[in-house]
């Protein structure tokens, strides 16, 4: 598809442009980890843990060492000589590349079988015996705060997050982060309230589940390692690896092309450690692919309890509120302090309150390890602060979205952290949320078996910072662009945003702009895909690169004594006598950030951007078993100014249904041993087709984020803040029962409607 | 997983294939439920016995006005039949929403019956309507009704060197016939509860009833209390909610627990039962 | 060890010998054999449908099909879909209204969408749903596919009255 390369005569920002990958999507032609195959290539097949908690006593490898075909078997103990000290992990160095000494969870990697076929290397994993000493497990947040068994000996924190370092060395618990914020005096201020409310909110562990299962591919020389991976974060990965390794950066290159599916799963480091050094070990290409039922033995989505407790006045004003939140980590801490850390600053939700403490705690269980899913950490806030909001208008007798117009949080006023409010279109999101749903028109609620209800929440969160993002854009004698970036398309569209990003500044059709593939051996830095930060960060870092191509085209120009409008390509012909040369612009953008005080959490700059969801839902609850149809699903976000409405559209919404699933039924369900009962997609069940609600709205609020590319900023996880709170709502408006834990199944519902009667 | 796959081109080279002492030699005819225990480790078949050339696939009626159904036939062509969709309309619809059309593409009818799975749907519905199916062995034929063909979890009474070769389904006369199932998680979920009813209304009197559970229970269950409180009298919800369980050793499983499932055995029975009999009218 | 099995098949209406491990699925010989890596592995189990295409023109789920039992039958899949240089109808409406996103489970729910259009013109939302249902998307939400199914619907349609 050749198009003629012309100065765009419509604005490229703003364009519902399909997906520039589209061709390559739709033939089954994109590229995926999951499809390389290398010369000589070894498959690899991990034995798992069955014990929760235990030290390994032994570890019988010799049948599957015996298996025709397997060309080698490997456990922690055949590491040592590559990596020294094989623990890793992007705030804590807790995560071993293979078990060593012990087990901390169900499903932990103990030993890995290389075959060239790996049919013949899952045979052998079957094979292979270990036993173990069971030590004591905790499995539950709450009470891994006081529990006797303690996960990890010793807390051993990242050098990279300054505020961790302190935690070094912490014996004798599982909290392994425990963040505070004090903002005026909470105790005092419910103690002098007209009505104070307090509730406690619980949600499930989940999984991602992208339908491309994680999956990395290592090759190795006797100086270098290639490391093909289905990762969000390449720039970490190689940071990772090369610590681990005591190598420098520039000799591994990690190369990561499409994803089928990301949301969190594939973030910071998983898979790869373990290739790269079986890769270094064996000399030869060894690929992992995890299975669907082995993902859910990688990396989940924290279960959590909430309590929350707030003061109001006779009026109807939130003057203070508490909230402690403790975050079921698993085993290994991934990201969790940072979701910890983040969330805590928006736990109190978006309302203008004088009073607040928080207390967030991350803690080790013996669980499948918790990190980022779509959300960080907020949606499961948002699930409690919401429910809670309801609870409280309806006990007041005032309406829910009056109560919370009462309370909002308005540009210009400190938020909890004390960082003002800025650009956040709180009250526009409410205000169009009660418009999408006519709240002022009568409701019938049905008087038979099947009740109607409506509800609406809405959350927001500050967008992780600081992180860095770098781009490069490169111009060509012919005057095509090239962008370089490390943010991974892994659906979201981010190839094509870009491409718009850097096409409005160039004056290029968005279509002839072409997107490069993170690889590290080419594309600059970046911090990861993650936490809606890429539209912001890397949007503004391209924006930067192809100011930048165009200063210096501008300077030619100049040098060159060519009149202003010249042409690009007759630029580079002058220069240099024929179709030759290029232009690079570079680009680097972090945010200004101001670390939270240590002891109360306060800090004047804790984000570059709000991003703020509300979703509002009409539902039938069939009163004789439980089960919850959604009718209507209404989704309202403030994304700043879209790059490409199409695609903010399609987020929000696969937002939206992603969070549907956590709402009404997903759930891994774990036996007294620990161990996962429902591994698997036919017993942990996503929404498919005939999950979707009737009829599903998705709207963007006019809005501009001023610090952003074009006055964007990031919508992959907005769709989600508000859907389970608003279902749970709306439960209570048709039912009159109040459901308080993740999910929202049906024989939950009848069992409160049970008690209810 | 290395296994031999024979492929026999008759019933007695493929029953001569089986093995009467050896589990691990299985036949496989659609197979999406033996690849599935193959990859979950449950089999480690040394042989697999195709049954896909036996000619034992097709759709017709009886000279008693019976469906007769061919073992391999594909769920999807009952599913689409003209004969099943008029004469037994109840195993149309039934067919519509159990697992997806890839899998009713490939399942058969045979092998749907022979894995025993309680939570699949067919054999509550066939139960219900008095369906046999005809069993081939070494020594011969014989038939059974489908009732008796489950005897708990995954186990039948259909021996190892036994295959279902015909499904048979008496006419419906005037008894009209519902399945009713309830999910509790993903729409397109294993069912929690699956509730056959097969009435014969007289009025608003019932003359005959049959009613068979799937999916709550190790295996398709009569509820034989029910039939009772059915039969020849005006209907009583109370009764009825009361024997709809009585009998029933309910297991809570990941779909919910036993207490839940009865009360779900209880409103889709009722519902079960008003659908037969809206049908009737 | 089993001995390989001998095996004859058409794809994508080429015609294709090969020997194979008898225990070997459809997926495995169509993306390790045959390098038709459109069709996905996904769980393997029968339950996302990422894995599905079309064996004698009815979509069924290639990784719980043993290639041998694929003897002499024709096999269709997403790299089979497009006519020469140009996309079918509903891999167009695909592209154009964002039904595909991450583009995993794209291929499998193109196949299973071809199979219901090739059988009927216009089917309608429910009809829709009853086919693709239990092919699974992440990413979308699915409203994206539907449109775009519907959309193929109007194209192919339109290109029958040409």
């Amino acid at each position: 598809m050749k198009r003629a390369l012309s100065p765009a005569e419509t604005p490229q920002v703003g364009r519902s442009l399909p997906r520039l990958e589209s061709w390559l999507k739709v033939t089954g032609r994109a590229e995926y980890v999951h499809n390389l195959r290398l010369p000589g290539m070894l498959y690899g097949r991990i034995f798992r843990s069955s014990v929760a908690h235990g030290r390994i006593r032994r570890l019988d490898v010799s049948a599957a060492q015996a298996v025709g075909g397997v060309h080698r078997v490997v456990s922690a103990a055949d590491l040592k000589g590559i990596v020294p000290d094989p623990y890793y992990g992007p705030a804590f160095h807790d995560q071993p590349v293979l078990a060593v000494d012990k087990v901390r969870y169900v499903g932990e990697p103990v030993a890995v079988v290389l075959a060239a076929d790996p049919h013949v290397a899952e045979e052998a994993a079957h094979l292979i015996v270990a036993e173990y000493e069971e030590l004591p497990a905790v499995y539950d947040e709450l009470e891994a705060m006081t529990s006797k068994a303690i996960v990890h000996d010793a807390l051993k924190p990242a050098g990279t997050f300054p505020d961790l370092k302190h935690l070094k060395g912490r014996t004798g618990t599982n909290v392994a982060l425990d963040f505070h914020l004090r903002r005026g005096d909470a105790a005092q201020a419910l103690a002098a309230a007209d009505r104070v409310f307090e509730h406690r909110f619980r949600t499930q562990q989940v999984m991602h589940t992208p339908l491309e299962p994680l999956v990395s591919v290592a090759e190795s020389t006797d100086s270098s390692l290639t490391i093909h991976t289905a990762s969000q974060s390449p720039s970490f990965v190689r940071i990772e690896v090369a610590r681990l390794l005591g190598w420098p950066e520039n000799r591994i290159r990690v190369r990561v092309p499409f994803l089928g599916g990301g949301f969190g799963a594939k973030l910071y480091i998983k898979l790869e450690a373990l290739v790269a050094v079986l890769s270094l070990l064996t000399r030869r290409a060894v690929k992992i692919s995890l299975t669907m039922e082995e993902q859910f033995f990688t990396i989940t989505k924290h279960a959590s309890s909430f309590r929350i407790k707030s003061g109001v006045t006779r009026d109807g004003r939130i003057c203070a509120r508490e909230c402690e939140v403790w975050w079921n980590g698993g085993a290994y801490a991934d990201i969790g302090p940072r979701v910890t850390q983040k969330s805590g600053f928006t736990a109190a939700g978006p309302y203008d309150i004088e009073h607040v403490a928080i207390d967030s705690y991350a803690l080790y269980t013996n669980l499948p390890p918790a990190g980022a899913l779509r959300g960080f950490g907020i949606p499961q806030l948002v699930w409690a602060y919401e429910c809670h909001t309801d609870m409280m208008a309806r006990e007041l007798g005032i309406d829910p979205i009056e109560f919370r117009r009462r309370n909002l949080l308005r540009d210009g006023r400190p938020q909890a952290t004390g960082t003002l409010m800025r650009d956040a279109a709180i009250e526009k999101v409410l205000d169009r949320l009660a418009v999408l749903l006519e709240w002022n028109r009568p409701f019938d609620r049905g008087t038979g078996v099947v009740r109607r209800g409506r509800g609406i929440a809405i959350g927001f969160k500050a967008c992780v910072s600081p992180t860095t993002s770098l781009a490069a854009v490169n111009v060509n004698g012919d005057g095509s662009c090239i962008v370089y970036c490390s943010t991974v398309d892994m659906g979201q569209g981010s190839d094509t945003a870009m491409a718009q990003i850097a096409g409005e500044v160039l004056h290029l059709p968005a279509e002839t702009v072409r997107v490069v593939h993170s690889d590290t051996d080419v594309t600059p830095y970046d911090m990861a895909t993650l936490g809606s930060r890429s539209l912001f960060h890397m949007g503004n870092a391209v924006k930067l690169a192809a100011e930048d191509a165009l200063k210096k085209l501008n300077q030619l120009k100049s040098e060159l004594q060519m009149p202003p409008d010249a042409a690009i390509p007759e630029i580079f012909k002058k220069k240099y006598g024929m179709q030759a040369g290029n232009v690079v612009g570079t680009g680097s953008f972090i945010p200004s950030y101001a670390p939270p005080d240590y002891a109360t959490g306060l800090t004047s700059d804790a984000t570059p951007f709000w991003m703020v969801g509300g979703s509002g839902v009409e539902i039938e609850v069939d009163t004789e078993t439980g089960r919850v149809r959604v009718a209507r699903l209404v989704n309202v976000a403030d994304v700043g100014t879209p790059i490409n409405p199409k695609i903010v559209e399609t987020q929000l919404s696969g937002a939206a249904i992603m969070q549907l699933g956590f709402t009404l039924f997903e759930k891994m369900l774990f036996d007294e041993h620990g161990q996962l009962r429902n591994a698997s997609l036919a017993e942990y069940k996503i929404p498919g087709f005939l999950d979707m609600p009737e009829e599903i709205i998705n709207e963007a609020v006019s809005a501009e984020q001023r610090s952003g590319p074009f006055g964007a900023k990031g919508v992959g996880e907005t769709g989600t803040f508000g859907v389970s709170p608003a279902i749970a709502n709306a439960i209570h408006d048709a039912v009159g029962v109040r459901l308080t834990v993740l999910p929202l199944n049906p024989e939950s519902i009848f069992m409160e409607l049970q008690k209810a009667k | 997983m290395p296994f031999e796959l024979a492929e026999p081109r008759s019933l007695r080279e493929a029953i001569a294939s089986l093995d009467a002492k050896d589990p691990s030699v299985r036949p496989i005819s659609g197979g999406t439920a033996l690849m599935l225990m193959m990859k979950a480790g449950v089999l480690r078949p040394s042989r697999l016995v195709s049954l896909g050339k036996l000619g034992l696939a097709g759709i017709r009626t009886g000279p008693g006005g019976e469906l007769r159904v061919g073992a391999m036939t594909s769920l999807r062509t009952i599913e689409k039949s003209e004969i099943v969709r008029k004469g037994w309309p109840v195993i149309a619809r039934t067919l519509r929403t159990l697992a997806n059309v890839r899998v009713r593409n490939v399942a058969t009818v045979g092998g749907h019956l022979a894995h025993a799975d309680p939570h699949m749907d067919l054999p509550p519905v066939l139960s219900a309507l008095g369906a046999r199916v005809t069993i081939a062995g070494a020594a011969g034929e014989r038939s059974i009704p489908v009732e008796e063909l489950g005897t708990g979890y995954l186990e039948t009474s259909i021996r190892l060197d036994e295959l279902i070769t015909l499904l048979e389904v008496p006419p419906l006369g005037g008894r009209s016939a519902a399945y009713l199932k309830c999910t509790t998680r993903s729409a397109d979920d294993w069912p929690a509860v699956g509730v056959a009813v097969s009435l014969d209304f007289q009025g608003d009197s019932i003359r005959e009833a049959s009613v068979v559970i799937g999916a709550a229970t190790d295996k398709p269950t009569r509820l034989a209390a029910v039939e009772r409180i059915l039969v020849g009298r005006k209907l009583d919800e109370n009764l009825l909610d009361e024997a709809a369980t009585q009998e029933l050793s309910v297991e809570g499983d990941l779909h919910g627990s036993a207490a839940y499932k009865k009360q779900l055995i209880r409103v889709y029975l009722r519902r079960a039962i008003h659908e037969a009999r809206a049908q009737s009218r | 060890m089993a001995r390989s099995l001998q095996l004859s098949l058409t794809v994508n209406g080429e015609a294709v010998e090969l020997s194979c491990a008898g225990y070997k699925t459809l997926l495995e010989v169509l993306r390790e054999d045959l390098g038709l890596t459109g069709t996905k592995h996904g769980c393997e189990l029968g339950e996302c449908g990422a894995c599905a295409v079309l064996i004698d023109g009815t979509p069924q789920l290639s990784c719980l099909v043993l290639a041998a039992e694929c003897e002499g039958r024709a096999v269709e899949t997403v790299e089979g879909l497009s006519r020469g240089a140009e996309l079918h109808p509903l891999q167009a409406a695909f592209a154009d209204l964002g039904a595909a996103q991450c583009g995993y489970c794209t291929p499998g729910i193109l196949m299973t969408a071809k199979a219901l259009l090739d059988n009927e013109r216009m089917p309608d939302r429910e009809r829709i749903k009853e086919a693709v249902s239990g092919n699974l998307c992440r990413c979308t939400g699915y409203q994206q596919i539907f449109e775009a199914i519907e959309e193929a619907a109007r194209r192919l349609e339109h290109e029958s009255h040409r």
